[in-house]
């Protein structure tokens, strides 16, 4: 850019300055064309340091407050980029900077002038636009800045910037008692002792810090989300200024976790960018060792001791490094205790509490009152035909056995139903069943006393068999002579089964038959005299019996005589 | 005065022995006629000596056969213990009349309890035809071992003539052997009426 125009972006960016606050409120056009004239002078003044940009000017006759400011953003990204990898490298080495010192802070000095005004300047194009009060906050700081001069970098201007707009902003507020900003850095020193050293500490560091940022400027200014600056934030702008900005609410949101909690690395989206960056360049050393929020810790404390020398040294202690990690658990704990459960760990879930099929990977554990199928495979039948092969040639088929009743009475003897026409007459089986009744003593012998009988005598033969066999001087038993007629007949009628042979023999033995005595003579061998004599021993048999006879009749017929007379004798009387 | 404390003499009370079954008729004498069915005439004359002594040695009853009108006449004697005498005798020959055997009949004469039942199938059931003769069938059973078994069991003694059934034997056995004969009428198989009287006894038995 030529002189005059510099000259004119000077001017520009003189009159801003000067413009009593309350006069941004309403949009002018005077003060819009300064502001877009001091944005080209900031501009046209960056252009040099960075290699390659698709503007060579800031165009800003008719744009809107949006295109100017991606403009800004498209021009001012990659110089963050750098001077940040600057800034680590000469973290390494320290030395390097006492030599660039004296050039860079002149050169950063404008570059933070320049690079306030642009923030001015952005901030008076969006007013009424959707831009954030982001930019409000940081022209604030910028101002803040300009103010302080030795401790204004763009980082911190933003703190002081805050502090600033605090100002403007409760002036209605307060009042010679109460003073908000005072009552915030109270708060804010009891918050630091509740809470412990970090808060102290980054303050502190934030605030040192700041002073050295001269080569952050653009970090810083980037760093809207730049944790330094949202400490810095934090400090000096609390709980009061909560409806301001929503920037300063997310930082100073930011920043009281981080007071409690330790520092949070990459709220928002462009912090994983820096992280990587950080990560990149500090990759050595400690951040290994240490977990994600010790290491943001570390890198925030190690580009403030980049700035602050003195305050930490860069290797840790032992000691220091288990606390931090100790810490660092708590933080976590901590954290997973004030969010929402998950839905594994709330009681009752129905399905629309937790996420889609959500059951299904978790590992769920309950009864189940089924019992499993049973997976059939080859063993398992195999196994099963064996056992009913060994069960079928055992015989052992687990029948159901009824269990035995309880014997309360004698077992009643069950006598079996003679199918055969009864012997007895009726009379004489009532005859029985009375005699049983009145004299049992006398009572013919019942079926079962018989087969007792049977079973007895059964029994002592088989003694006496026994006894035979097992006794050296054994002596028989006395036999008892049983009563049996035996008739004369052949003894296939005496048989009931029909008997392969049929023998005509009869039971009796022919001298059993024979009832004579003496020599015995066929009749063919009797001699006269023997018949004779014969005939009439017969003929004496014969008349002795006719005798008999006549005189047994005649007594029979005396007694009905007299019997008859008898009775004529009684009807007479 | 004087009291007269003799009595006058009071007769004396009569002594009377009890009547005797003629005197208790007027001195009349009672006939029963009892009709012989012509399939008994032949067994009736067989077993003759054997009704006719138990009626006329025990009983005292007199008793002829009547060949022209073909019937058993009984009479009573002087010498008769028992009006009933008559009543039992003359059921005795009933019940031979019926069919039954003449040692089964004297039980009439010995135990008062006993008495004959008679009923016919188609009491129980209508039966026609084949119907009819399957079920006589199964009253009797093979070779009579129905009839038989229910006879011993029960204690009665059963003829089965034709359609007529009668059953000689105390009250509760008729009935249970009436049950068990009805139930043959009506269809049950034997073995379920064997299992049936088995019961029936073992629990009559136990009774006494």
């Amino acid at each position: 850019m030529g002189r005059p125009s510099e000259a004119a972006g000077m001017e520009a960016l003189h009159q801003l300055k000067s413009t009593e606050p309350p006069q941004w409120l309403a949009p002018s056009a005077s003060l819009s064309e300064s502001a877009r004239a001091a944005s080209q002078h900031l501009f046209a003044s960056l252009r040099p340091h960075v290699r390659k940009s698709p503007f060579d000017e800031l165009l800003v006759d008719n744009f809107d407050a949006e295109q100017i400011w991606q403009q800004i953003d498209l021009l001012t990204q990659p110089l963050v980029r750098s001077i940040r990898r600057r800034v680590k490298h000469w973290e390494k080495n320290p030395a390097e900077i006492e030599n660039l010192l004296p050039e860079v802070a002149d050169g950063g000095k404008k570059v933070a002038q320049g690079k306030k005004m642009e923030e001015i300047d952005d901030d008076d194009d969006d007013d009424g636009g959707d831009m954030d009060m982001d930019d409000d906050d940081d022209d604030d700081d910028e101002e803040m800045d300009v103010d302080n001069d030795g401790e204004q970098d763009g980082g911190k201007d933003e703190g002081d910037e805050s502090e600033e707009e605090e100002e403007e902003k409760s002036g209605g507020i307060e009042d010679k008692f109460l003073k908000i900003k005072e009552l915030q850095e109270h708060l804010e020193d009891e918050e630091a002792r509740h809470y412990g050293l970090d808060a102290k500490n980054k303050k502190s560091k934030k605030k040192s810090g700041s002073k050295k940022l001269e080569d952050e400027d653009d970090d810083s200014e980037e760093g809207e989300e730049d944790k330094e600056e949202d400490d810095d934030e934090d400090e000096e702008v609390d709980l009061f200024a909560g409806g301001d900005d929503e920037d300063e609410e997310d930082e100073m949101g930011n920043a009281r976790y981080e007071d409690f909690f330790g520092k949070k690395k990459g709220g928002s989206e462009p912090k994983p960018r820096f992280k990587d960056e950080l990560g990149e360049d500090s990759s050595s050393g400690e951040e290994e060792k240490e977990e994600e929020l010790s290491s943001d810790d570390d890198d925030d404390e190690e580009e403030d001791d980049d700035e602050n020398v003195n305050k930490k040294p860069k290797v840790l202690s032992t000691h220091e490094k288990e606390v931090q990690k100790i810490k660092s658990e708590i933080e976590k704990m901590e954290k997973a205790n004030l969010d929402p459960k998950t839905w594994t760990m709330q009681g009752e879930v129905t399905a629309a509490n937790r996420p889609k099929n959500s059951a299904l990977e978790v590992d769920l554990d309950f009864e189940h009152n089924v019992r499993p199928v049973p997976v059939i495979t080859e063993e398992v039948t195999q196994s099963l035909e064996e056992i009913i092969k060994k069960r079928i040639i055992e015989g052992q088929f687990d029948d159901i056995k009824r269990a035995p009743g309880l014997p309360s009475k004698a077992p009643r003897e069950l006598k079996p139903v003679d199918e055969n026409k009864s012997n007895k007459g009726l009379a004489e089986v009532y005859e029985e069943e009375f005699v049983q009744q009145t004299d049992p003593a006398a009572a013919p012998l019942s079926f079962s006393d018989e087969q007792k009988k049977e079973a007895s005598t059964l029994f002592k033969k088989l003694c006496l068999k026994l006894d035979a066999l097992s006794h050296f001087h054994f002596a028989p038993k006395p036999i008892i002579e049983d009563m049996s007629i035996q008739s004369n007949v052949p003894a296939l009628a005496m048989e009931e089964i029909a008997p392969v042979a049929v023998s005509d023999a009869a039971m009796l033995a022919p001298e059993e038959v024979f009832s004579g005595k003496g020599n015995v003579k066929a009749e063919v061998e009797l001699t006269q005299t023997e018949r004779k004599r014969r005939r009439a021993k017969k003929k004496r048999k014969f008349k002795a019996v006719e005798t008999k006879k006549m005189a047994s009749k005649k007594a029979r017929e005396d007694e009905l005589r007299k019997q008859k007379e008898a009775a004529g004798n009684g009807e007479e009387q | 005065m004087e009291i007269d404390g003799v009595a006058p003499p009071v007769a004396e009370k009569p002594l009377f022995e009890p009547l005797k079954a003629h005197e208790m008729s007027d001195g009349k004498v009672q006939f029963r006629k009892v009709s012989v069915p012509p399939h008994r005439y032949t067994p009736l004359k067989k077993a003759w000596m054997e009704i006719y002594t138990p009626v006329y040695e025990q009983m005292k009853i007199d008793i002829r056969m009547n060949l022209k009108a073909r019937k058993v006449e009984l009479k009573t004697r002087v010498d008769t213990p028992d009006i009933s005498n008559l009543q039992k005798c003359a059921d005795f020959v009933h019940a031979f009349m019926m069919g039954f055997d003449v040692i089964d009949a004297v039980a009439l004469l010995r135990m008062d309890e006993l008495y004959v039942d008679s009923f016919e199938i188609k009491d129980v059931k209508t039966l026609k035809g084949e119907h009819k003769s399957r079920a006589i069938g199964r009253l009797s059973g093979k070779g009579g071992k129905t009839k038989f078994s229910i006879e011993n069991a029960t204690k009665t003694r059963i003829v089965l003539a034709d359609e007529k059934i009668h059953i000689l034997g105390s009250f509760r056995n008729i009935k249970i052997a009436r049950d068990a004969l009805c139930s043959l009428i009506l269809g049950a198989p034997p073995g379920k009426v064997n299992s049936k009287l088995r019961q029936v006894t073992a629990r009559s038995a136990e009774l006494f």
